[in-house]
């Protein structure tokens, strides 16, 4: 229990870091209302944001 | 070289010497240099930017720009940004002293997430999960009780769905005041036992930062 709740202010960020603030055009994220549902990075980087977000809290 | 950009800011103090300032405009970008060949998907290089990230934001607000933007070179920026720059210089400049707080709670009326394994059809999927997103709610009571915490120091806030699990209450507060902030929150969790909720900040610019949204 204590590890996780050590764990929590890093995933929160990493949550922050990869999943909030402003887009910028030459990225694309393919979007159904507000959801965020893919993104294609200049960098050949192409996921599913739940994947991404998920491999960043392992 | 390239540079992995982290945020937008008002002045060239605000960024150095924590990161690299490349001038776009009237603002300047804040930027971690990496090699050519490093993936953006490095777990060290993602730790690396989170750490300066928060360095900075102590220094002074800025708009996050969404981890995954490189320039090759710095000439690049301003192509990349012309079309924001001046809604970043309002935002930058009425939100200087501000901040903001995130509040996720548990969905009161959590969904099931749908098992893309259920539908034939790839789009009739992903509108299943964002109706199971948008569904989720938090109790009536809870909800205005987290708005009466943030009510006597936020100057905007907004409810956002961002799972089929969770609702989120975005808030931009005082940055003084967030001890305050800090102490309500410890407050709402003694008067709302069985709601779990994460109270998390400061962040940066982040959801009141997108002019899609205002």
């Amino acid at each position: 229990m204590s590890d996780e709740l050590e764990e929590l202010p890093l995933l929160e960020t990493l949550d922050h870091l990869l999943d909030r603030g402003v887009i910028i055009a030459g990225e694309a994220v393919i979007s159904i209302g507000d959801v965020d549902l893919l993104y294609l990075g200049l960098n050949v980087v192409l996921a599913n944001v739940d994947a991404i977000i998920r491999t960043s809290k392992r | 070289m390239k540079s992995v950009v982290i945020g937008a800011h008002l002045l060239r103090d605000d960024v150095e010497p924590l990161a690299t300032a490349i001038p776009v405009g009237d603002l300047y970008l804040s930027a971690l240099e990496v090699p050519d060949d490093q993936p953006l998907g490095d777990r060290e290089l993602l730790l690396k930017v989170a750490g300066v990230r928060a360095r900075l934001l102590e220094v002074a607000t800025f708009v996050a720009i969404r981890y995954g933007l490189s320039l090759a070179s710095p000439d690049e920026a301003l192509g990349k940004c012309a079309a924001h720059l001046t809604r970043w210089k309002k935002v930058l400049t009425a939100h200087r002293e501000h901040v903001e707080m995130t509040l996720k709670v548990a969905a009161a009326t959590a969904m099931l997430r749908p098992d893309r394994h259920d539908f034939t059809s790839g789009a009739d999927y992903l509108r299943a999960l964002h109706a199971a997103q948008q569904a989720s709610n938090v109790d009536p009571g809870f909800r205005e009780a987290a708005e009466r915490l943030f009510a006597p120091f936020s100057v905007k806030k907004r409810w956002e769905h961002r799972d089929e699990r969770s609702v989120e209450l975005a808030a931009l507060v005082e940055r003084a005041r967030l001890d305050e902030v800090k102490a309500a929150g410890e407050e709402l969790r003694a008067t709302s036992p069985a709601v779990p909720f994460l109270l998390s900040g400061p962040w940066p610019l982040e959801v009141f930062a997108d002019a899609d949204r205002e």
